[in-house]
């Protein structure tokens, strides 16, 4: 048998190079067993109650890691999972190399259309597994030989409620608008084109549904009932 | 204050969208804040009442605008353009200022600028910090927002999917028995009751993307308290819960958009705990923090005359005629031709 190659425990982490310092995380490039490995750290936020702190990084790193195994044998594309340690918050999974879905849209605009629609077709996948992936943003696509991988399944849950699914889809429609607003439109619609394909006729409730958030979001009726007014 | 000099430019400003009719006077020239008056209605029990708002409002405004007149030592005739808040807001409330507007812009032939009530909450936090591009996190009795200028306009990336988080903290404290009144001495009854407390299991913590979730917080916090949780401990974990959650979605943000500055607007950006929070975020990824200056952070006319300055001096004004009120104008369907120009910037041109 091949030794196994040693692997840095999260004390140690220090020592390998940052890739991103995300709003949650600590991403580290490293190696684990030989394999070139991303190691994600999540922190305890130091503007967190101590208690939420753990119980967030606890539940996060135990359900990222659940979920990734779900989706990969769904066959959506994920990096593959090496290792967990939900105590310390730490993931170890395949280092996935690329440019972001949001770079190649911000670099050839409609060109990358094809991605777009590969990228809903990933989270169609996500769905049928049962999975919602709660940040489907263009940050959290990575363009890898001609298709995308599906990262950052740490806000990702079990659940297969038209809400939840809906939500999905409204959030990726806010990044374009937020991020890429004068393509938000015909991105959106390639996105759902390639939602559909993979989740077939049930897709379209959920599309429905995300149009009923979208103006929720306008027109929430409790927002006008309070002493410190809309204001 | 003294006279107005050549080429001075003023603004008279009115808000009137919730509980506060305000009326504020600015200036292109230091000091730039001339008048800040306020009229505010308080409820003797529960929330809003928007024809009660709206009568009192109809018996102050004349007064307001008087007196601001009189504080900035200018006639009406010394005034430039009259802008004012024509949403989002209550429709009875906003037509009262908007109504008060048009009179004034249509008597003394006055530009009439029109401004988003949410978009002047940012401008204040911007004119106040002097931070020219943040993450603005505004939080307020109807309005939980994440915002931040992206390619014209101040864009959403982050809202809550069902109430407020100031509708969430007066919902609660009515509710559990403790207001109103809801602020006293610039503390919330859930502030002054989560004094000595501690954090308990039991209150969801929902995030989802950038958006925040509150119903369901609200929900488990009664029935906790049912339940013979102790009110203090509850209090403090619903605040805990809460504000970790809107400021991890500014976190978010900044993490998104690569932007060095975060700020607070909003009715409830005087929140101590919540700027702490804010402040010790914005450490974490050596991005600058600074809440909106206390005096700005609730509804005022200052904010609507600041807006309304910038606006006026970039060729944004109405037809007295078409100046209709827009109870539901979101902050992301307003051009903002002026960004990053403040008061205070050499003029346009």
């Amino acid at each position: 048998m091949v030794p196994l190659a040693p692997w840095r425990p999260a004390a140690g982490l220090e020592g390998l190079p940052l890739l991103k310092r995300g709003a949650e995380a600590e991403i580290r490039l490293g190696e684990f067993m030989g394999l070139p490995a991303v190691f994600k750290l999540r922190v305890r936020k130091p503007y967190m109650h101590p208690r939420l702190a753990e119980r967030l990084v606890r539940l996060r790193t135990r359900r990222e890691a659940r979920v990734i195994a779900a989706a990969r044998a769904a066959g959506v594309s994920a990096p593959a999972l090496l290792a967990v340690f939900p105590s310390m918050g730490l993931i170890v999974m395949e280092h996935v190399e690329g440019p972001l879905l949001k770079e190649v849209i911000d670099r050839r605009g409609l060109e990358a259309g094809g991605l777009v629609e590969e990228a809903g077709y990933n989270l169609g996948l996500l769905h049928r597994a049962g999975v919602v992936h709660g940040d489907p943003t263009t940050s959290n696509y990575i363009v890898r030989g001609g298709g995308v991988v599906l990262i950052d399944y740490g806000l990702a849950e079990f659940s297969s409620s038209v809400e939840d699914r809906a939500v999905d889809l409204h959030l990726f429609r806010r990044a374009v608008e937020s991020t890429h607003a004068p393509l938000a439109g015909e991105l959106y619609s390639l996105y759902t084109r390639g939602y559909l394909r993979a989740v077939g006729e049930g897709g379209v409730e959920v599309l429905r549904r995300a149009e009923e958030i979208r103006l929720r979001g306008r027109y929430v009726r409790e927002r006008r009932r309070s002493v410190w007014g809309v204001g | 204050m003294p006279p107005k000099g050549a080429g001075e430019v003023l603004v008279l400003g009115i808000e009137s969208t919730a509980h506060t009719f305000g009326v504020g006077i600015v200036s292109t020239r230091p000091p730039i804040v001339r008048a800040d008056v306020r009229r505010r209605w308080t409820p003797r029990e529960g929330g809003i009442l928007p024809r009660e708002v709206a009568e009192f409002f109809s018996l102050h405004a004349g007064e307001a605008v008087a007196e601001a007149l009189g504080e900035a030592g200018v006639s009406i005739g010394d005034i430039d353009a009259v802008a004012v808040a024509l949403g989002p807001g209550m429709g009875p409330a906003l037509r009262v200022g908007a109504t008060v507007a048009r009179a004034l812009s249509a008597k003394y032939g006055k530009p009439l600028v029109p401004v988003n009530h949410a978009v002047a909450h940012v401008e204040a936090a911007r004119f106040s910090t002097g931070l020219r591009d943040p993450v603005a996190l505004y939080v307020a009795g109807g309005n939980t927002t994440v915002v931040s200028f992206v390619a014209g306009r101040y864009r959403t990336f982050g809202e809550t999917l069902d109430i407020a988080l100031g509708n969430l903290l007066d919902t609660f404290a009515r509710e559990a028995g403790i207001a109103p009144p809801y602020v006293v001495g610039g503390l919330h009854a859930v502030d002054r009751c989560a004094e000595g407390g501690g954090f308990v299991e039991g209150i969801p913590y929902v995030v989802k993307g950038q958006d925040v979730s509150f119903s369901g917080i609200l929900t488990a916090a009664l029935r906790l308290l049912r339940g013979g949780a102790r009110l203090r401990d509850v209090c403090y974990t619903l605040r805990e819960v809460a504000f970790s959650s809107v400021v991890e979605v500014t976190e978010r943000c900044l993490a998104h958009t690569g932007k060095r500055q975060a700020t607070l607007t909003g009715g409830v950006a005087a929140n101590r705990l919540l700027n702490e929070k804010m402040g010790l975020m914005a450490r974490l990824h050596g991005a600058a923090y600074k809440p909106v200056d206390v005096m700005l952070s609730g509804d005022n006319g200052v904010m609507i005359a600041l807006t309304g300055l910038a606006a006026y001096l970039h060729g944004v004004t109405i037809d007295p005629g078409e100046a209709y009120i827009r109870q539901r104008w979101r902050i992301d369907e307003v051009d903002i031709p002026w960004y990053p120009w403040l008061p205070g910037d050499p003029p346009p041109g």
